[in-house]
This record gives structure tokens, sequence and C-alpha cells, in this order.
């Protein structure tokens, strides 16, 4: 086995490990510090699979660019989560405190391991990881409701991974040789193209509509907008974010296996039917929204409704895609940790009850606000880049109604959410909140303001290391 | 035989969309998990014994045993017997089943397989259907509960037509029984309990 195998065997371990012993011992200090420790453990992982971009580890697992781009964002995104996660369950039992973290460890290894997987079929068993161990961080509260969200979110997605296994079957009808046992992505791009299309076309229908439920584009969004509203805010800043390109990640690696075959426009229409139904029902909702994190749960399906239009439009849409996922992630997981402290100091969730924030919590507001800018892609957030590249993309393929009809859309958006967030930051409150207020400290919103300030960075110069790890992505696709 | 059996699998489906009783419902999931461990046997010639064991393994204790078992405790937990009074009665529920039959005999044949293939491609599609349908129409979590667990098997149907040269993509579908069973374990037997028997709290108004 080479030093990588290794490495990556031993990051499992670790993980494994970490994951256990900090679940099963209910020690607060001790699942304190494992979870650190495991944070380290995860930034020198993401910094180690940098090094060795592109290689293939062990046949089941590669460090290619789409997956070592989405394993650093990821582990970005747990320093928040764990130090947002620490603040949150701090009152909490020993025992309910330990089983959090403890599932938060299980959440982010099977999330590294989808995202490095070098097959559909290890992507599957990681996919299914992810849901059992999100189960237990939904189910955090405790409460009949936090159980039927719970209920709801392993229901569906136990659906959703049926029917991506029946597509991974007919992928396996198509490949029909024992050597290539574990489907990987290399291996079956040749026999792809060979392969009869009907068959094809079932098993990308199949992945879209099972993968849909951890993307969270329509139909199977509900689950994750109900997981969001019980959710602990850091969680649902994971399931909107990480979470979600992990399905995304799912989807892209057969869209990719398959574009080089006749299905493509076949996909393309697929993908912009689904993205433009995400776009609608989305604005359809977040106009009738009352609960401030369903509102940010619908916004989540608007921005994954873009990214498969950018997809299925192709040529520059392709990096519009990648960059909005990129960008999307750091935006929702920053609005998601000021909701939660929104509701600390508002003492409620509900829209009619919030208000005044402004005046409640300076920092907060003002970070509120500025993250309303980036997730509406007004400049200078770096959505405004990468949805103005989608609309280039739109105009060079002609497709003049679908950018109609989005921009359409977009602006129903941009009007629900700017009420609804002016109202919370300005307004006073409908009707009287049922809790009291708690004060939070104004440095515990710095690491929105770190997050939306990478998110403003990139409107101005996109680093070239991640320029060119988008590039190589994008590289195999159609042009 | 092995068809023999495959269309006993159908008729199992047909019967779910006419019955209303929970018991039934039941027992037909573990009428299904037999006809799947005969199935395993008499498919999986070409693999290894010892794979051939496990996956009967699997589909006898987990499929004939555990979840059946799991079930009954489910309804004498909740005393929930029936479908609720809304449901789509019997004649109009066969009336869908019987379209989705159809259908699933016009896209298999579409896919141009082997004769052999086709028989397990019908079914298989039939039973995703079936599923789909129980859980669309039902409002009873255990009705949707039982349509999963009918999808969860037209998996293991399918991959049993495919098992021969690929064994792998059978003891990871196993996996997903596993799945299935922490699910019905964990959260519905122990958790839910009779006031939940339809879930309505999580909306957007």
């Amino acid at each position: 086995m080479a030093e990588t195998g290794y490495i990556l065997v031993g990051f499992f371990v670790v993980s494994l490990l970490a994951g256990t012993v900090t679940g099963l011992v209910h020690h607060k200090a001790l699942a304190r510090g494992i979870t650190v420790f495991y944070v380290a453990v995860h930034i020198a992982f993401s910094g180690y699979a940098w090094l060795h971009l592109g290689e293939t580890v062990l046949d089941y697992f590669t460090f290619d660019p789409l997956g070592v781009l989405l394993l650093s964002i990821l582990s970005i995104l747990t320093i928040t989560t764990v130090y947002h996660g620490f603040i949150y369950v701090k009152d909490a039992r020993p025992r309910v405190f330990a089983i959090y973290h403890g599932a938060l460890i299980a959440l982010v290894a099977s999330m590294s391991g989808a995202y490095l997987a070098n097959g559909m079929t290890t992507v599957w068993i990681f996919v299914e990881a992810t849901t059992l161990a999100v189960a237990a961080l939904i189910y955090h509260d405790r409460t009949q409701m936090a159980l039927e969200a719970t209920w709801k979110y392993v229901f569906v997605c136990s659906v959703g991974i049926a029917l991506a296994y029946l597509g991974i079957l007919f992928l396996g009808f198509t490949v029909h040789d024992a050597r290539l046992l574990h489907l990987s992505f290399g291996s079956i791009t040749e026999i792809a193209r060979m392969a009869n299309p009907l068959y094809l076309k079932i098993a990308f229908i199949f992945v879209l509509v099972g993968y849909s439920t951890k993307m969270g584009l329509f139909p199977m969004h509900t689950v994750t907008v109900d997981a969001h509203t019980v959710s602990p805010p850091p969680i649902s800043a994971f399931i909107s974010t990480t979470l979600m390109n992990v399905g995304f990640l799912a989807i892209f690696r057969i869209y990719a296996l398959f574009s080089a075959t006749t299905i493509l426009p076949f996909m393309n229409h697929v993908l912009i039917l689904s993205g433009i139904l995400s776009l609608l029902v989305s604005a359809g909702y977040m106009l009738k929204a009352k609960h401030n994190k369903r509102m940010l749960a619908y916004s989540s399906l608007e921005n994954m409704g873009i990214v498969a239009i950018a997809l299925g439009v192709g040529g520059i849409g392709y990096y519009a895609a990648i960059l909005h996922i990129v960008l999307h992630s750091f935006t929702k997981a920053g609005l998601f940790y000021q909701m939660g402290q929104s509701y600390k100091v508002m003492g409620t969730y509900k829209l009619d009850e919030s208000g005044n924030y402004m005046a409640l919590y300076p920092a907060g507001a003002t970070a509120l606000l500025l993250g309303f800018l980036c997730i509406t892609a007004i400049p200078p957030s770096g959505m405004f880049i990468s949805e103005l590249y989608l609309m280039k993309a739109m105009v060079w393929s002609h497709n003049y109604l679908l950018l109609g009809a989005t921009s359409l859309l977009l602006c129903f958006v941009l009007y629900a959410l700017l009420t609804r967030v002016l109202h919370i930051v300005y307004s006073q409150p409908r009707e009287k909140p049922l809790h009291d207020h708690i004060r939070v400290n104004p440095w515990q919103s710095a690491t929105q303001y770190v997050l939306f300030g990478l998110v403003i960075f990139i409107c101005f110069a996109q680093p070239a290391p991640l320029r060119h790890l988008i590039e190589s992505i994008i590289n195999a696709l159609p042009k | 035989m092995n068809i023999l059996v495959v269309i006993v699998f159908a008729i199992t489906l047909i019967y779910f969309s006419m019955t209303e009783r929970f018991r039934i419902y039941a027992g037909l999931i573990g009428f299904q998990g037999v006809l799947l461990f005969v199935l395993s046997f008499l498919e999986l010639n070409a693999i290894t014994l010892a794979t051939l064991l496990f996956v009967a393994l699997e589909t006898l204790v987990f499929k004939v045993i555990v979840v059946p078992f799991l079930l009954f405790r489910v309804i004498e937990k909740t005393g929930e017997a029936r479908v609720h009074e809304k449901a789509l009665p019997g004649f109009y529920s066969l009336l869908f089943v019987t379209l989705g039959l159809l259908l699933s005999i016009v896209v298999s044949f579409s896919l141009n397989t082997t004769p052999g293939n086709m028989i397990y491609f019908i079914v298989a599609f039939f039973a995703v259907y079936t599923g789909l349908f129980m859980i669309i129409s039902h409002k009873k979590i255990f009705s949707h509960l039982v349509g999963f667990l009918v999808i969860e098997n037209a998996v293991l149907l399918l991959s049993l037509a495919i098992g021969s040269e690929m064994p792998m993509l059978i003891n990871i579908g196993i996996l997903l029984d596993i799945f299935v069973s922490v699910l019905i374990l964990g959260i519905f037997v122990m958790r839910l309990k009779q006031r939940a028997t339809d879930l309505t709290m999580l909306r957007d108004d």
C-alpha cells in the first residue's frame, strides 16, 4: 500500500475512533478536546489532498479536483460549524453533548468519503452513511417536531437512496463486466459511450431523482426544508451547504460520465427542467414563508436550481455552476449561523415575532444584511459573478426564454428576501415573541464576517489555484 | 422456475393494491422475502458458495424474519389496523396499479434486453411503481413504510438479475436492508407513538 493509502486509511480510522469515543464517553471536556483535534486532522488531510491532486488511492478513492475542492470547503466550514456548535450545545447534558459531537464527526467523515469516492457504489455507501449521521443531529432537540422532521428526512432520503441504487444497477447492466466491480468513474467512461442510450437515460433519471434528496432539488426538496425547521442552526448550515454539495457531486459525477455519450442533450433538458421548477417552487414558497429558517431553506432550493440550470446550459455555465457551489456554501453557512444568533436575541424564528434586530444586536444585524447582499448576488457579492456567467452562458446558447424565466423568478426571490430581511432588521415585531431576549457577544458574529468577506473577495479577484481547480474540473466536459 | 417465482412476486404487488389491512401488508412483505430467498438460490449459481450463503442468510434473516416481526410489533403498539378512511378505494387502486403494470411492460420491452432479464425488469419497475404509489396515495406512515419496503425489494430483485456477474452490487444492496432495519428499529418502533400516525406538524404557514 502506498503512502497515500496509509494516510487515507489513517484518516478514516481516526474518524471512526474519534466519533465512537466522543459519542460513547459522555464527558463534555473530552468531547470538546477530541472534536478540536479532529478538526485539525481534517484540515491536515485536506492539505495533504491538495499536495496529491489527481492521485487515485486504493482504487476506491481519488484526490480529483472536484473532490478536493469540496473537501477544502468542508474543512473551512467544519471549523466554523464546530465553533458555533460549542456555543449552541454548551448547556446541554453531557450525553446529548457527546452524541451531538460524535454524530458531527461521523457526518464530516462520511461527507469526506463521498467527496473522495472513485466509484458510483462507493459514493452511494457514503451518502447512506451521511443520512444516518445527520438524522442523529436533526433529532438533537428531542421534541415531537424534531422526531417528525427526522423521520421525514430519513424516510425520504432512504427512498432517494433506493432510487439512486436502481440507477447504479442500470449502470451495472450496461457495464456487464465483473472486472469493473466497483464501477469506478474512469473505467466505465469508455463503456458508457457504447452502451444502449435508453439504459443510460434511465440510470441518469434514477440517480438524479435519488440524489436530489441530498442536493435539495425539486421534486425531493421538501425533506431538507423540514429538517431545517428543527435542526440546530450549525447543523442547518451543514445540511444546506456541504451536504447539498454531496448530492451535487453525485449528480455531477454521473453527468460528467455520460457527457461524452449521445444522451447529453437529454441530460441538459432534464437538469434545466429540474432547475427551473426548483426556482419556481422556491420563489412561490419564499413569498409566503413565515419561518426565518424555512425561508433560508427555500433559498438553498433556489440556489441549487441555479446550479442545475447552469449545468444544463453548459459552456461557461459549467464554470458558473462550480463557482456558485463554492460561494453558496460560504454564504448560506454564514446566514444559518446568523439565524442561530437571531433566535437567541429575538427569541423566535417566526417572522411575525421577529424585528428590531439592528437595535438589539447591531453586529449580527449588519452581518445579516451583508449575508443578504451576498445571497441575492448583489455586487460586491461573488455570487454576482457566478450568476453573470450563467446569464452569459444562456445568451451564448440562445436560451432567451430560459434567461427571461430565470431572471423573472430571481426577481421574486429578491423581493421575498428583501422584504423579510428588512423586516427582521428594522421593523418592530408584529407579535410578541414567546421567549426573552438573550445578549450575544458581538465577537460571535466574526465567523460570518470572515465567510461573507471571502464571498465578496471573489467578486474582485478569483485566486489562481481556485480558478485552475475549477477549470480542471470542467476540462473533461464538452465545450 | 425463476420466472414462476418472479410472477408470484408480481401477484403479491397486485394484492398490495387491493388490501387495506396492515397485518396483510406485513404478511405480504414477509412472503416477498421468502420469494427473494428462493430466487437468490436459483439465480446466483455462478457466485462463490460463501457469497451465496451470505445473500440467502440476509434475505432469510432480515426480509423473512426481522422486518415482518417489526411490522407486526408496530401494528400491536400503535393499534392501527387499516389504511385511513379517505384512502383511494380498492377498485381505483387496482386500476392505477394495473396501469403501472402496463407501463412497466412497455418500458421493459423498449429496453431491448434478453428474455431472461425482461421479466425481472417488468416486475422491478412494477414494484417501484407500486411502492411509490403506496407512499403517495396513503396517508398513514405505516403505509409509507410498507411502500418503501416494496421499493427496497424491487432493488434486491433487480440486483439478483445482475448478481451472478457482479455480486458486489448485491452485497451493497444488502447494506440498504440493514439500513432499513436500523430505520424501523431506531425511529419508528422506539420513538413514534400512537398519536403520530400521520405527520402534519411541519408546515409553511
